[in-house]
């Protein structure tokens, strides 16, 4: 069984300030980590491979300036990484897409695609879907947990007011939500060792050039980036004085209000 | 000239930063109430390799030299002086004299599942009459046939409650005292003669063991001999420097988060109409602090450069004493600051800053008094112009 991972990354929320009047993010300390809720999809990849022998392949999410989230994914467990190269630096769903597809048909297919069911810094949620288009797989989205057994894969997800478990024949995409799973840490000698590029991991990480998988002018961006903007401002809270009785009744009240009918 | 940290650096600090953050942290104000070791914690960091961070791979080790050990060491003592106590006095200087002066069998048999956090180890030097006067121990090792039978007892053991291997030194040739007469010594905690004769109930770092042990009759077997018979001393004061070094990282990363709630502290907190941020008062004091922090930590990753590349003669004596001196007085003088900017708060168990203020005083005393430092600076500047200073 193959597991195809597609993994991104996104500036250290801890090293940034995002000042809303200026329209502006304001980077303190250049550092990025793996979007979480990517690195969510390769901890579910790595739980089914602890489980059921399977191989997990990592992919970047879009074309990226260096592999360091692919050195990431190897030192966590993945098996094999491939560093795409040669297309425009974050290009958009669409175009990864085509050429994610043309890698797992180079790759010689996959059973299973797991990936973040939205990003942390766009909340760009299309490449799971388009990948499962233009597959012509079936997809779950936003699961909370996956498990893979008798040719189909299990899902854990949100039903309104519950959390219902969905089963769809593979091969399948899957996308997983930030804090679905608590991820395992890449082990310190692998860390090491990929980063170096010595030892067997070191020959775990290929590099495809794009223009090997797909015709140049499918390596042309759909989207335009213009500029960006921010979510409103989040309503401060309100603070309940008073008795435990009338905080409680308050509460109730404001709750009520707010609740769909 | 290049500062900037290699790529496998910048990713060991991730990873390390990422464990302190959700492994130790949250844990960091109850082992200090309840006066307990994180044994949890030291079992995770053995699981990803960290408590081998610095020895070799062909040792169990992750291979990240000491750059990365300095790494791990400040990451941690940002967060939790204790968990940075136990893991310090197991690498930095209960293992690490087994790396600097152990023979490959005792690598192989001890270090590499040292290196794997498989078993911990503490470093046997302390003893009731020999604090900074290190090289009048009484710690006695007897030959007898294939084994020396040690007797005597150390004080002040980190990590000695529950560690599987000391290293031990102890007086061979009395005659002979430091110079000749000290033998250094692996030892089991396991064998007959070995005990665990006291914790000590401290003010600050409350998450480790501090112990007194007591050896009556320890057979240890010859092969166990530490570096030559003799020469003892050098291997624990060679050990030391390592320690010196990477106690001055972990202090590092205690003034560095005393920075960070001072700052935090001096945003959030109004006084006469505005927040103390825009008090000068409270601005040149965060400048000042913040200078003696980046002047720190130039010192401590240009001491770690130096061992990677294998310049550790006496200079890297002469530094390493600096980054232990410089550090630990550094961090005191950060967390006192931050406090005096939280006032009355700062003194509650409410915030770290009561339990940093009483972690932190220890560090100008172990591994070699502050006092002790000056002297071994000062000895290496005179002896540069020819003085020798008399002890």
């Amino acid at each position: 069984m193959r597991i195809a991972v597609v993994l991104g990354r996104v500036l250290d929320p801890r090293g940034i300030v995002v000042n809303r009047r200026a329209g502006r993010i304001f980077i303190n300390r250049e550092e990025y980590i793996l979007q979480p809720a990517d690195r969510c999809a390769l901890e579910a990849a790595l739980r089914i491979k602890d489980a059921a022998s399977a191989e997990v392949v990592a992919l970047p999410r879009t074309f990226l300036p260096d592999d360091d989230v692919l050195c990431q994914a190897l030192a966590t467990g993945a098996d094999r990484a491939i560093y795409l190269t040669g297309g425009p630096l974050g290009a958009d769903e669409a175009l990864m897409a085509r050429v994610l597809v043309a890698a797992i048909a180079k790759l010689g297919g996959a059973d299973l695609i797991l990936t973040g069911a939205t990003t942390m810094d766009t909340g760009q949620s299309q490449l799971g879907p388009r990948l499962a288009e233009a597959l012509n797989w079936p997809q779950v989205l936003n699961a909370w947990a996956v498990e893979t057994a008798d040719g189909a894969a299990r899902a854990v997800v949100n039903a309104g007011a519950g959390y219902v478990q969905v089963e769809v024949d593979l091969p399948a995409v899957i996308t997983l939500l930030p804090g679905a799973l608590k991820p395992r840490y890449p082990r310190g000698t692998q860390l090491i060792n990929i980063y170096r590029g010595v030892g067997e991991i070191a020959q775990a990480l290929e590099q495809w050039p794009a223009a090997d998988l797909v015709e140049e002018a499918a390596l042309t961006p759909v989207v335009e980036r213009r500029g960006q903007d921010f979510p409103p401002e989040r309503e401060r809270g309100v603070r309940l004085t008073g008795s435990p009785e009338e905080v409680a009744r308050a509460a109730a009240e404001a709750l009520r209000k707010r609740l769909p009918r | 000239m290049d500062f900037t940290f290699s790529p496998e650096h910048q990713a060991l600090r991730r990873l390390v930063r990422e464990f302190a953050e959700n492994e130790v942290a949250p844990l960091a104000a109850e082992i200090d109430r309840k006066h307990q070791i994180p044994f949890e914690t030291l079992r995770k960091l053995g699981e990803i390799g960290l408590l081998g961070v610095c020895f070799p791979q062909e040792y169990g080790g992750m291979g990240a030299g000491e750059t990365g050990y300095c790494i791990l060491m400040e990451e941690l003592g940002r967060v939790c002086t204790s968990t940075a106590t136990n893991v310090g006095a197991h690498i930095g200087i209960g293992a690490m004299a087994i790396h600097l002066d152990g023979n490959p069998e005792q690598k192989r048999k001890y270090l590499t599942p040292l290196a794997r956090g498989e078993k911990i180890a503490a470093f046997g030097l302390t003893e009731s009459n020999a604090g900074s006067d290190a090289a009048n121990i009484r710690t006695r090792a007897v030959r007898e046939g294939d084994s020396w039978i040690l007797d005597g007892g150390k004080v002040y053991i980190t990590n000695g409650g529950f560690a599987d291997i000391v290293t031990v030194m102890a007086v061979t040739d009395p005659a002979l005292g430091a110079r000749g007469g000290v033998t250094a010594f692996i030892v089991e905690a396991s064998w007959p003669g070995f005990k665990v004769a006291r914790e000590e109930d401290k003010m600050g770092i409350r998450g480790t063991s501090t112990a007194e042990l007591v050896f009556e009759e320890l057979r240890v077997p010859h092969e166990n001999v530490l570096g030559k018979v003799g020469e003892g001393f050098v291997t624990f004061m060679k050990s030391l420097d390592m320690g010196r070094l990477t106690l001055g990282a972990a202090c590092l990363g205690g003034a560095q988060a005393a920075l960070e709630m001072a700052v935090y502290w001096a945003k959030t907190r109004r006084q006469f109409g505005v927040e103390l941020a825009h008090k000068q008062s409270v601005q040149w004091a965060i400048a000042n602090i913040a200078t003696e922090i980046e002047a720190l930590r130039s010192l401590v990753y240009r001491v770690a450069w130096m061992v990677d590349t294998g310049q550790t003669g006496q200079e890297f004596t002469q530094l390493a004493a600096m980054c232990k001196m410089y550090g630990s007085e550094v961090a005191s003088r950060a967390i006192d600051l931050a406090l005096q900017i939280y006032g009355g708060l700062g003194v509650t168990r409410d915030f770290h800053i009561e339990r940093a203020f009483r972690d932190a005083r220890i560090a100008e005393i172990f591994e070699g008094t502050n006092e002790i430092q000056r002297i071994v600076i000062a000895s290496n500047i005179f002896r540069e112009y020819g003085v020798r200073i008399r002890p």
